[in-house]
């Protein structure tokens, strides 16, 4: 239903710390209509050319200063992810990706209110990585 | 003499929030150049740091008020009883929440609280004080699909009635209304594969002015014989638990609780070219309503939005217009033109 909120268009790039690509990135917007705190992002999934990444390497944040693995983000309260504001998604990759064109899917689902079961969006886009 | 009074769910208005066309400030201004007299707000939507928003946050909130005049009606609360993932909020921690809650709308003026459909029938009596203390009422929405017949509203709606508060009662969204399914529905869903004999089936209920929440009721919670004839595919099943939501209940249906209801969601799928909405009887709802003198808001609450064909243009902006502009006629012509 929340599709269209999925993997902003043009946020996808590699990550560098200290002169070394560590991985890569990408923002979303919610798959909610409301703000809700991190603990209620009931999971994230991340794949490169159909190849899904470990969910460990995978780390969430609202303010790019704290970041969260998907596992520590299941406590996390005092932290908001808020409608209209992205979730900054990284995942660790010696490398990043390799520069080109590659295909790159992201998932995300969140618990809410009143509906039983989580709400998913989902969506792949072709990005070039410089 | 009671007076219905546009409102706008700022709901409404949600992609044009998401994506940065338009801020708060443009929203509330907006809604007011097109007449609304109040507003409701969702503060997990547009408000930072709900339930504990900054004084900054706060400041900005009444200096819109101040400048638009629009009366501050109501906050939609919702209950993150799921907010860990390894188990259930428990009773102590609902409450806690909700009372901030209570205490971020007294912030805001605001006097009621929508409380999500599903709420628990048993946080009405510890938040009795806090309400009192605070000045704000809790009202529970009936929505389509969680409406009179579930047993969480009925526990609710026995609870309201025992503790006999004013500052317990009802919020009514018009989806319970609806005398069609919305077309907007069928051709978005269409779209993503729905077969359709699922929809020509499900129109067949409207026309017997039934629905597809009744039907299944009265069948003993099982698909009836023609519904599973309808199904063609594995999509069509995954997608006729969300035809749910859209019920045919009668106006007069509403008789024994009016004296709770504190507000109304004035749902809106598609208002169409000649006038209405078209699923639902505005005209015939509001002559209900003004005949049993019902003196609050209805509040527009579009939800078109998200049945938005791919590649074509948001119009929430146009459907809420065109909604407020729709019920001031409605108004003008059932109350007449004085005091208008």
């Amino acid at each position: 239903m929340f599709d269209n909120n999925v993997f902003k268009e043009n946020t996808c790039k590699n990550i560098s710390e200290n002169g070394k690509v560590v991985g890569y990135g990408m923002e979303t917007n919610i798959t909610y209509y409301r703000g809700i705190p991190l603990s209620m992002v009931e999971y994230i999934k991340v794949s490169a050319d159909g190849t899904e990444v470990e969910p460990e390497d995978i780390r969430i944040s609202v303010d790019q200063n704290d970041w969260f693995t998907l596992k520590e983000a299941e406590t996390v309260t005092s932290y908001k992810w808020e409608y209209g504001e992205p979730l900054y998604i990284r995942v660790d990759q010696e490398g990043g990706l390799t520069a080109g064109t590659h295909k790159v899917k992201l998932t995300v689902a969140t618990r809410t209110a009143y509906i039983p079961v989580p709400l998913e969006g989902m969506k792949e886009r072709e990005v070039t990585i410089a | 003499m009671s007076r219905i009074k546009p409102a706008v769910s700022l709901y409404s208005l949600q992609d044009e929030y998401l994506n940065h066309r338009m801020n708060l400030a443009d929203i509330m201004r907006y809604v007011k150049e097109k007449g609304a007299e109040g507003v409701e707000i969702l503060p997990d939507q547009m408000l930072k740091g709900a339930p504990c928003i900054s004084d900054e946050t706060l400041e900005q909130w009444n200096g819109l008020l101040k400048e638009t005049g629009l009366a501050p009606v109501i906050a939609d609360v919702f209950l993150n009883t799921n907010l860990y993932k390894n188990r259930t909020l428990t009773r102590k921690e609902c409450i806690a929440l909700l009372a901030e809650e209570i205490k971020q709308a007294a912030r805001l003026g605001i006097h009621l609280i929508r409380l999500v459909s599903m709420v628990p029938y048993w946080v009405i009596e510890p938040l009795l004080p806090y309400c009192e203390e605070y000045d704000v009422a809790i009202a529970l929405e009936i929505h389509a699909g969680m409406a009179f017949d579930i047993p969480e509203t009925k526990a609710f709606i026995e609870e309201m009635k025992r503790v006999d508060s004013k500052y317990v009662g009802l919020v009514i969204d018009t989806g319970i209304f609806c005398s069609r399914f919305p077309r907007v529905v069928r051709e978005y869903e269409t779209r993503n594969g729905t077969s359709k004999e699922v929809f020509d089936y499900i129109d067949t209920l409207f026309e017997k002015g039934s629905d597809l929440h009744r039907e299944i009721r009265e069948n003993g919670y099982q698909y009836p014989k023609e519904l599973e004839e309808a199904i063609q595919t594995e999509h069509d099943r995954m997608f006729v638990p969300l035809c749910d939501g859209y019920e045919n209940y009668k106006f007069e249906d509403l008789d024994e609780y009016m004296p709770y209801i504190k507000h109304f969601h004035f749902k809106l799928f598609e208002m169409t070219p000649e006038g209405p909405e078209y699923s639902m009887d505005y005209k015939g709802l509001l002559q209900y309503l003004h005949s049993k003198g019902y003196d609050g808001y209805v509040a527009t609450e579009y939800e078109g939005n998200r049945f938005t064909l791919p590649g074509e243009k948001m119009k929430e902006k146009e459907q809420v217009a065109a909604q407020l502009s729709y019920i001031k006629v409605c108004l003008e012509e059932i109350e007449g033109q004085e005091g208008r």
